[in-house]
């Protein structure tokens, strides 16, 4: 009864009901929705998308951090870092204690171990002697020396009590009204002050030190940038550089320069006194405290022990965790993937509109300006833009937008080409619209599937690029990654450690599978002379 | 009905002379150089009285659609004056024009293509109305409610139901896009309606309903028609007076029972006995004016005749001088040589070839005399 009510409510009769029109939109909606691989492509599309729109959020270690004692170790699900350490110092130990003669082999074992040393697989030879030594440790046939035991032993101790501490924020309490500040958003002169009490040295001696510092900072930038000049033309430049800063700018830089300073004091202070507290059991680690760090400053602090990290898809030449440089690389790589098929998109729907409807000289030279472009070497272009402008992550969206419009640029001015002499943009045209009008209200709504679905298999083309780009190294530059700087890196020491190109790698070509039949499966859709109609 | 409304009746709103629409044919690559052209309107005047329906017919490729879209501006012309309401279309300023197209709407040929298929019947009715709104040239402002209920009523008006203004034309039948095609064009409410082939895409019980409503509205509303179609029926039932149309030229102009009982053009007469006659009888007995040749190509100038090449009755004076419009009666004009005061049948063609050179001279002595006297 109840379901018969609501529907008398929406319609009493046929003439006061409003009918939903179906749109080509909706059409397209809904037989893409019947194309199985396309909806799968959209759904793992949306998951990248999301992972790396929230990266920020997700429970991972930061994508830069560097702890050298965790290099290159292998992914693993059950170990953490301090036992995955343990593993690669006894495979180095036991591999030693084979070449020294001291871990016996058959001798069909050790033909076989010294060929695989010839062939450059080490990764075999390690493991090969770690199984064989803790065999034979077990059976009591083969035992460390001292000198071995002792770096096994620091190792260990090492393992257990080293912690990791970050300062995340250092308060200063003024003792006569007991007001708490955040000293990161003091003035220079205030965290001076500080810093000089820290210490006990004279403000003056702490000012010039910095000045120093600065200076050498500056030189080393411009040295980075302009090699090949003289002293006396470095230091010039330097003055140069100083001017242009002017006072704010120099304060900002100095104040930086201090609070790093005051920061890592602080953080010596917090360890002395947590190296203490460590071999208590009582105390829960990760913890997040405060601390004082004497002369009435404080500093809010998170700890934990560094070897219980786990790295479940391992971790790269500086320690750094895999898992959370593929999502970071992912989002500068998915980024640049849609900014840079937006902005080519929309440059060429302007440009390829306004060629395609106005005609004429317009088009020609529009047209001509775009086989010209075409006519150079596209990635060489690319990679000149990248060595004039600096390679950062801007200039290399830059340059991709650049030169990848050409192709949308022409297609759109087909497709309103076509369109233009439609009686409708002559109905429109007769009513008075006016030229953008036609263009953007009739003419681009009509081409607009045509435009998803180029732009849809664009984005992947895009993500190759600048893969191709950073795997060259011009692309994006450390600490940051993508997924084609991952690949790079990895290259080299593929053998080895092949984890570290299997992981990105793998990233990628999901996506980029993703991506591709969700194209194919929009083109599909929007194509109303395709097999799999409604 | 006192005199004076009579007299604003018969007072013509729109007023074609010589229009010309030429279209050039162009070669070279960059620089281009115009060889030629395609003459599609050579040169026809005539006018259209408020509150009657002129038809013009003629067979495809004679230049109906593009003088009707020259009139509408949708081509700049090449040559000639088109004044509507007192205003001179091919020269007035933006404003004006856009001021006089305001009530000089279109209907089109092909209800699939004149719709946009990627709008609402709503946002298709009410386009005239949201683009004339936004540049403040409606008589008063429209809120966006006013416009709905514009659209809704028109809706109603050319017979659609109103609950369907959210769909898109794909999901509507070829007379119910035509109807939604007749629903802009008077959503401005304009005063004529340049009407090109409307019913010629539809079948023929579509046909008759369409024309139905377009002669309601024209006598609810008062409104002027300039109504294509090749279909002579059509234009028999909807025409008050018809103009037939030949390579770009107009060769008879009459009212339209005067047309249908006595052609006098031989290119009318070929037109209207190739029109098959729904009665067996009189079909079967029919006789059929069959014209030699093709359509000639439009893309030269012509001396003579235009219809000369395929004329039963052409004599050698129609090869050089291009007729003018005869009166034949009240109402009732004709471009042919036949009915000129002198008889020109005797005539051989060297005399004929003769005269027209001596009138071309006439004319160039004259030109070079304005010449020298601007001199």
């Amino acid at each position: 009864m109840n379901i018969f009510k609501k529907k008398v409510t929406v319609a009493t009769n046929e003439f006061n009901q409003v009918v939903v029109g179906n749109s080509l939109t909706k059409d397209a909606w809904r037989r893409l929705k019947k194309n199985k691989m396309a909806v799968i492509g959209m759904v793992v599309v949306i998951f990248y998308s999301l992972i790396a729109a929230f990266a920020g959020l997700l429970p991972i270690y930061p994508y830069d951090e560097i702890i050298l004692d965790h290099q290159h170790l292998p992914p693993s699900l059950t170990k953490n870092a301090g036992e995955l350490m343990r593993v690669k110092k006894m495979e180095d130990l036991y591999a030693k204690a084979w070449r020294a003669g001291r871990l016996v082999v058959t001798e069909e074992q050790d033909a076989q171990l010294k060929q695989w040393v010839k062939d450059n697989q080490n990764n075999k030879v390690w493991e090969f002697c770690y199984a064989e030594g803790e065999a034979q440790r077990a059976a009591g046939t083969f035992a460390f020396n001292s000198s071995e035991q002792r770096t096994i032993d620091r190792l260990e101790e090492k393992i257990a009590t080293e912690l990791q501490v970050t300062v995340k924020h250092v308060y200063w309490t003024n003792p006569e009204t007991s007001k708490r500040y955040d000293v990161q958003k003091m003035d220079y002169k205030e965290m001076l002050e500080l810093y000089a009490k820290m210490f006990n040295v004279s403000p003056q001696a702490v000012e010039e030190q910095t000045e120093m510092e600065i200076r050498a900072q500056l030189l080393n930038s411009i040295k980075a940038t302009a090699p090949d000049f003289t002293d006396e033309e470095y230091a010039g430049m330097v003055e140069d550089e100083l001017k242009k800063l002017g006072e704010k700018g120099y304060d900002s830089l100095a104040s930086q320069n201090i609070y790093g300073k005051i920061v890592t004091q602080s953080r010596r202070v917090v360890e002395q006194e947590l190296k203490t507290i460590v071999s208590d059991t009582d105390t829960k680690f990760p913890l997040k405290e405060t601390f004082g760090v004497g002369n009435d400053m404080t500093a809010q602090v998170e700890a934990s022990k560094k070897h219980e990290r786990r790295y479940f898809l391992g971790t790269d030449y500086s320690g750094r965790d895999m898992l959370s440089r593929i999502i970071y690389g992912g989002q500068v790589s998915i980024a640049i993937g849609f900014v840079g098929t937006l902005t080519s998109v929309l440059i060429g729907i302007v440009l390829g509109a306004i060629a395609g409807y106005v005609g004429g000289k317009t088009d020609y030279f529009l047209m001509r300006f775009v086989d010209i472009m075409y006519g150079l070497p596209y990635m060489l272009l690319v990679i000149i833009c990248m060595a004039v402008f600096g390679r950062n992550i801007l200039n290399l969206f830059f340059a991709l937008a650049l030169v990848s419009w050409l192709t949308i640029a022409r297609m759109v001015r087909g497709q309103i080409m076509s369109l233009k002499n439609q009686e409708f943009v002559e109905a429109a045209r007769s009513m008075g619209a006016s030229t953008g009008r036609i263009i953007f209200k009739h003419l681009v709504p009509n081409s607009l599937s045509v435009i998803i679905v180029y732009s849809t298999l664009r984005i992947p083309a895009f993500i190759m690029q600048e893969s191709f780009l950073s795997f060259l190294g011009l692309g994006v530059q450390a600490p940051y990654a993508s997924w084609g700087s991952l690949v790079g890196d990895a290259v080299a020491s593929m053998t080895l450690y092949p984890w570290k190109l299997f992981f990105p790698a793998l990233a990628m070509i999901i996506f980029l599978f993703a991506m591709n039949f969700l194209g194919d499966g929009l083109r599909d859709a929007f194509d109303p002379q395709s097999k799999n109609q409604l | 009905m006192s005199d004076a409304t009579a007299m604003k009746e018969r007072q013509p709103l729109l007023v074609v002379k010589d229009l010309k629409q030429h279209f050039p044919i162009d070669a070279g690559l960059v620089f281009k150089k115009q060889v030629g052209a395609i003459r599609a309107v050579d040169g026809i005047s005539f006018s259209v009285n408020a509150g009657e329906t002129l038809g013009i017919v003629g067979e495809s490729g004679c230049g109906k659609s593009t003088s009707i879209r020259s009139i509408a501006q949708l081509y700049k012309p090449t040559s000639g004056s088109i004044v509507f309401n007192g205003t001179e279309l091919t020269t007035a300023s933006e404003k004006d024009l856009l001021l006089a197209r305001r009530d000089i709407q279109m209907i089109f040929q092909d209800p699939y293509a004149s719709l946009d298929p990627r709008m609402t019947v709503r946002s298709i009715i009410s386009e005239p109305l949201v683009i004339y709104n936004k540049r403040g040239l409606l008589d008063k402002p429209m809120s966006a409610i006013d416009i709905e209920t514009r659209v809704e009523e028109l809706m109603e008006r050319v017979g659609l139901n109103k609950a369907f203004k959210n769909r898109y034309p794909h999901e509507f039948s070829g007379g119910q896009r035509q109807r939604i095609g007749i629903a802009r064009a008077l959503a401005l409410s304009p005063k004529i309606i340049l009407a090109d082939e409307p019913v010629s895409a539809l079948d023929v019980s579509i046909q008759a309903q369409i024309l139905n409503l377009l002669t309601d509205l024209q006598k609810e509303m008062g409104l002027t028609y300039l109504f294509i179609a090749h279909d002579l029926a059509v234009i028999e039932y909807i025409s008050t007076r018809v103009a037939v149309m030949y390579l770009g030229k107009i060769v008879e102009l009459s009212k339209a029972e005067d047309l249908y009982m006595k052609p006098m053009h031989p290119y009318t007469r070929a037109l209207l006995s190739a029109a098959p006659i729904p009665d067996p009888k009189v079909e079967r007995t029919r006789q059929r004016i069959i014209l030699s040749g093709d359509v000639p190509s439009p893309d030269k100038e012509r001396t003579g005749c235009y219809f000369y090449d395929r004329c039963p009755n052409k004599m050698p004076w129609c090869s050089c001088h291009i007729p003018p419009m005869f009166k034949i009666s009240e109402g009732h004009e004709c471009a042919c040589w036949l009915y000129d005061s002198t008889d020109h049948a005797g005539q051989s063609m060297e005399e004929a070839e003769a005269d027209a050179l001596a009138s071309l001279r006439a004319k160039e002595t004259a030109g070079s005399d304005i010449g020298a006297e601007r001199k």
